[in-house]
């Protein structure tokens, strides 16, 4: 199995709860720098224990991630992670200019030396106010964005786009990526239409803001619609992000996560703004079973040991001392068949956290390695 | 109740070149030769939406539909000689040809034929390089959306297929063939070169040998259309032809306007 650490940079800092876009009211410069110094901090660790990718993502408007844009700090990090894959997990595609992505993902595959992971994702449901697109086109522009970014990849001669959503004239893209025919490419794959997009179209699949059950049917559909094209699907197809935090014993992890922190947990981005989930659900974004996609975000507040054990039970976190940490990876690798854990640090406990870094790299990386 | 495509077309014959040849027409102004594909003369909504700025006129080439068994045309440049002659017989000084599938090698080589009275050449799924010897042709693989009214209309009669079938295989040759791809590095003419992305008897990595043969060629690739682009997606198609018919190599740049308030 390999694992990847993905920093969401996180804003360290009291921060509004309950509102999306986040007002700036008691915004800090410093808090800000110091979120992004030990973000980069934390993956230049990661890379030097071993881990096999680090994982960069995209939100807009709040303090949940300070990477609007994940390439530029995928470009700081090409510069700094030496050896560990770097994979944009992911650019929110629909809302942006496909020719674009594919020429960042270009341009970083050239700057890592061939170590990028593509994902393209649909974004949480707030970001489709962000650049003020229709949330009811979503998977359409997804679709056709996922094609013509493959053209523009592997097209050897300009050629132009006539589609539904996008329209150009002429694409010859400089430079080329490094890997051939171009990055391995992942998708999210929670519902059914995703899985069954993503078999058809030989991508891989990421679970997120999910839980263990959730995404081992999802997985199983994704697996039952890639044989009916042709192909299975490798461990190292599926990723599945999930919290983490180790620490030298299983109580010690426990304490360690529900020490008070600037950050609060009240509310997450999906639903943050109740007016925007709910416009965006009506609008068809979450597809045909609705209900269950829609509440895949709840049940993420970790304060109290009953949430924290929920959360652990859920598979949604790993966390204890090490072997219990192994145990639980091992339990997930035996249900869901993931060959890659995206492991989360959304909320920064300061030495505690680092510690926990050091401690996966060096008492589990190597055993979660040789599964 | 829509009408079918191609309802506004006359349906007539001239005589050319010892035969008979259908043509259908509408329209008015600048003149656009529509050549059809190895299933013979079949006008869409592409026809139609082209009629409304121009003179479309949509051959039936001699041995297609239901005109006679052609023998005579022993190779493409001779039936491509044919249709030249039918369109002088015409009184048509200058156009732009339009060839789909089959049509494509035969709007090749007209211009190849006789090229001064020609403006531009669009080229809907040419099957004059072929990178695919051996397609499965059918409703399945011609449309998106097999179950569609458009892709069920009209069926050919099976001795027809038959016929034109024989006649198309004879005259496209081989899929790769050097001479006709040296004469065509010589054709000094606009070409637009469109490809469905969902296309399996044409496949659109097909699509870079005409930009690699032909010295002024631009490459389109239609998302989500099959191998009938014109009846697959007519709306995107006709966009990006008729803006290139109106302005050749300059259609790169965009002329619509993105303002959104004044």
């Amino acid at each position: 199995m390999k694992a990847t650490l993905f920093n969401s940079v996180h804003y360290h800092g009291a921060t509004p709860e309950g509102v999306w876009p986040v007002p700036v009211d008691n915004y800090s410069d410093d808090a800000a720098a110091e979120s992004l110094a030990t973000a980069i901090e934390q993956f230049r660790m990661a890379d030097e224990l071993g881990f096999d990718w680090i994982t960069v993502a995209e939100h807009h408007f709040g303090p949940y991630s300070l990477t609007p844009n994940p390439t530029i700090l995928a470009g700081a990090l090409s510069q700094v992670v030496r050896r560990a894959k770097i994979a944009i997990l992911g650019p929110t595609t629909p809302i942006l200019n496909p020719v674009r992505v594919a020429e960042e993902f270009a341009m970083l595959d050239l700057m890592t030396g061939g170590r990028i992971v593509a994902g393209m994702l649909r974004g949480t449901p707030n970001e489709y106010v962000t650049y003020n697109v229709n949330p009811s086109e979503s998977r359409g522009r997804f679709e056709e964005a996922l094609q013509l970014i493959r053209r523009v990849w592997t097209e050897p001669q300009p050629f132009g786009w006539q589609g539904r959503y996008y329209q150009f004239r002429s694409i010859s893209i400089w430079p080329r990526p490094l890997q051939k025919p171009h990055p391995p490419i992942y998708m999210s794959g929670s519902s059914p239409e995703s899985g069954s997009f993503a078999a058809r179209n030989r991508i891989g699949l990421g679970f997120a803001a999910t839980h263990l059950e959730r995404a081992t049917r999802a997985a199983e559909h994704y697996r039952r619609e890639a044989e009916r094209a042709g192909w299975v699907p490798e461990p190292e197809n599926i990723i599945y992000r999930l919290g983490f935090h180790v620490a030298e014993t299983d109580d010690r992890a426990i304490e360690d996560l529900k020490a008070p922190t600037a950050i609060r947990r009240g509310t997450n981005i999906s639903r943050a703004n109740e007016a925007v989930e709910e416009a965006v659900a009506n609008a068809g974004y979450y597809g045909a079973n609705l209900d269950e996609q829609r509440n895949r975000s709840r049940n993420r507040e970790q304060r109290t040991d009953e949430q924290i054990r929920g959360r652990i039970g859920r598979g949604q976190l790993l966390t204890g001392g090490p072997d219990t940490v192994f145990r639980q990876i091992k339990a997930i690798r035996d249900t869901l068949g993931a060959g890659v854990l995206d492991l989360t640090i959304a909320i920064q406990h300061g030495d505690a956290t680092r510690r926990s870094i050091e401690l996966f790299g060096t008492k589990v990386l190597p055993r979660m390695q040789a599964l | 109740m829509i009408e079918a495509p191609g309802a506004a077309f006359s349906d007539t014959e001239i005589e050319a070149d010892g035969f008979r040849i259908r043509y259908r027409e509408a329209g008015r102004g600048k003149s656009l030769i529509c050549l059809h594909g190895g299933g013979g003369l079949r006008l869409s909504r592409t026809h139609d939406i082209l009629a409304r700025d121009r003179r479309v006129i949509a051959f039936e080439a001699p041995g297609f539909g239901n005109s006679p068994v052609n023998h005579r045309s022993a190779t493409m440049d001779d039936l491509a000689a044919t249709m030249n002659v039918a369109i002088a017989a015409l009184g048509i000084e200058r156009y732009d040809l339009m060839g789909t599938s089959f049509g494509g090698k035969l709007a090749l080589s007209m211009a190849l034929d006789r090229r001064e009275p020609v403006d531009s050449v669009v080229l809907i799924s040419p099957a004059a390089i072929r990178i695919n010897p051996a397609p499965d042709i059918g409703p399945h693989t011609l449309h998106r959306h097999p179950e569609s009214p458009e892709a069920r209309r009209d069926p050919v009669p099976p001795e027809v297929h038959a016929k034109q079938r024989a006649l198309s295989t004879r005259l496209l040759g081989p899929a790769r063939d050097a001479e006709f791809e040296e004469r065509l590095t010589a054709l000094d003419l606009p070409v637009l070169v469109l490809f469905g992305t969902e296309d399996t008897i044409t496949p659109p990595e097909g699509a870079r040998l005409y930009r690699q043969v032909l010295p002024d060629c631009h490459l389109m690739l239609v998302y989500d259309a099959a191998h009938a682009i014109d009846a697959d997606r007519p709306e995107a198609l006709t966009e990006v032809v008729a803006d290139f018919l109106a302005r050749h190599g300059k259609f790169l740049v965009r002329q619509d306007s993105d303002l959104v308030y004044p």
